[in-house]
């Protein structure tokens, strides 16, 4: 049962309002569904709707996202076109419209879709705590997870050249669907062979995978069908099985769609 | 936490509410404001039979709680009509017989209005992405993208009568 919500009107008297044990509530699509789901305990949340956290700024090659800011208005945004294909992957637009992308950094697997993107591309978070605001790399983030009473209050990466960004997901249908396989990669090709790259696998464990197996495989090489194959064996797989798919079809079916995000075919 | 006020432009008027914490835009419109139209299918933002628009924008109402967007405009299937005049897509929906026991329509119609607003010339595709989230058990949903698309052709053809005329 949901016994509080605060509806704070700053970054900082948001912060503030978690120190009593409250969870910042972003969109709430994945926190009130639970809630709604008799079994959820009490809960205190912090709306960030009205902390000013909402908004996307391009300067150069920088780009900086509020947390508050919802899928839908990445969708909008022409100067995200890059991101649209995983955007718009994520489930369905009535959802979208309250989703926030803070949100999306902290729901359990096989969701996480945008923060497999925002891993690839290397984002750094920008954390509010006690102690006052930091950076943090998304991935220390998405390994360790966040401190009880801290807060994102935004999210900042380098746009990435015209080409370099790779993003395929496979589901079950092909829209409003939880991730079998999740592909993230910012990759570069020079003279046919691999002269940078980053990649990220969703939908195949607990948490976002950095496959950084197949980046040495991969990285030098040229980017064939073979490479591509070779990097598929290079890391330890151990997916989970749900309503979506069972582990051994998800294991099954990776080195296809590794294919399918870096080959396209 | 103790209950608070609330104020919504709800289908054009000003209103008040009292809410508790727990409180959710769905719980609001059916049992404080008695509009039945958004139903309550799964609670869990999957099936969109709560679908309305919050501030232009197609919503999951079972998942926002109503003290969080206070001050916002939420416009329901109930603020459509005018009168018996119905506005193009409700039209569109009975003429291609897209609703047979009628869950899902209302939520169906705010997300099929919300993507007519935004984008009056809609391929067939954009039609299935704008829906994607509004579950129907009864028609297969041929006949809806057909209503959606005519109810487009139709706005196109007679600009002057927007399906949120009135709003
Ligand atoms: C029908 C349906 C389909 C879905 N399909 C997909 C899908 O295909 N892919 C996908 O990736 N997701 C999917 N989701 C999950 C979810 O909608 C998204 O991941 C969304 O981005 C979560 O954001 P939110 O703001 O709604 O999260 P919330 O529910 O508000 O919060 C989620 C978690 O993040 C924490 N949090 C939120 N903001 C902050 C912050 N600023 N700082 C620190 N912690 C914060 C919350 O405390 C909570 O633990 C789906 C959900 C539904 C209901
Ligand atoms: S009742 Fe809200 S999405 Fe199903
Ligand atoms: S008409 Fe029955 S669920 Fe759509």
């Amino acid at each position: 049962m949901l016994i509080s919500v605060e509806i704070p009107e700053s970054a900082e008297a948001a912060r503030a309002g978690l120190q009593s044990g409250a969870l910042p509530l972003g969109g709430g699509t994945h926190l009130m569904a639970r809630l709604n789901d008799e079994a959820a305990g009490d809960l205190r949340l912090v709306s960030l709707r009205k902390a000013g956290l909402r908004g996307i700024h391009v300067e150069g090659a920088t780009v900086v996202m509020g947390a508050a800011t919802t899928l839908a208005d990445l969708e909008d945004d022409a100067r995200l076109g890059y991101l649209s294909r995983c955007v718009r992957s994520i489930a369905s637009p009535p959802v979208r419209s309250l989703a926030t992308v803070a949100g999306n950094l902290f729901v359990p697997q096989p969701y996480g879709d945008l923060a497999a993107a925002l891993l690839a591309l290397d984002a750094e978070l920008d954390v509010l705590g006690a102690g006052g605001a930091r950076r943090e790399p998304l991935e220390r983030i998405v390994t360790g997870g966040l401190p009880a009473g801290e807060l994102v209050t935004g999210v900042r990466f380098t746009a990435p050249a015209p080409g370099t960004f790779r993003f395929h997901k496979a589901s079950r249908r092909r829209l409003n669907s939880g991730s079998i396989v999740t592909v993230a990669a910012r990759i570069t090709v020079e003279d046919g062979l691999v002269g940078d790259v980053r990649l990220v696998l969703g939908g195949l464990g607990r948490r976002l995978i950095r496959a950084t197996g197949a980046e040495r495989v991969l990285l030098g090489a040229p980017l064939t069908a073979e490479t591509v194959a070779r990097a598929a064996e290079a890391d330890v797989i151990e997916p989970v099985g749900d309503a979506y798919a069972s582990a051994w079809y998800r294991a099954r079916v990776y080195p296809v769609h590794l294919r399918r995000a870096l080959l396209g075919a | 936490m103790p209950s608070t006020i609330v104020t919504l432009t709800l289908n054009g008027t000003e209103r008040e509410l009292i809410a508790r914490p727990s409180t959710t835009l769905l719980n609001a419109l059916r049992e404080t404001f008695g509009l039945m139209g958004a139903k309550r299918g799964c609670a869990q933002g999957g099936c969109g039979s709560c679908t309305v628009l919050l501030d232009g924008r197609p919503a999951v109402s079972c998942l926002i709680p109503v003290v969080t967007v206070g001050g916002s405009t939420v416009d329901t299937i109930e603020g459509l009509a005018d009168g018996d005049r119905l506005t193009d897509v409700q039209q569109a929906f009975v003429d291609h017989f897209a609703t047979q026991c009628g869950f899902c329509t209302p939520g169906m119609i705010m997300s099929a209005t919300a993507l007519l607003d935004r984008n009056p010339d809609p391929t067939r595709q954009d039609v299935t992405e704008a829906i994607c989230g509004n579950v129907c058990r009864c028609t297969g949903y041929e006949p809806i993208i057909t209503a959606v698309l005519s109810a487009a052709e139709r706005r196109r053809d007679a600009p002057q009568s927007p399906a949120t005329a009135g709003l």
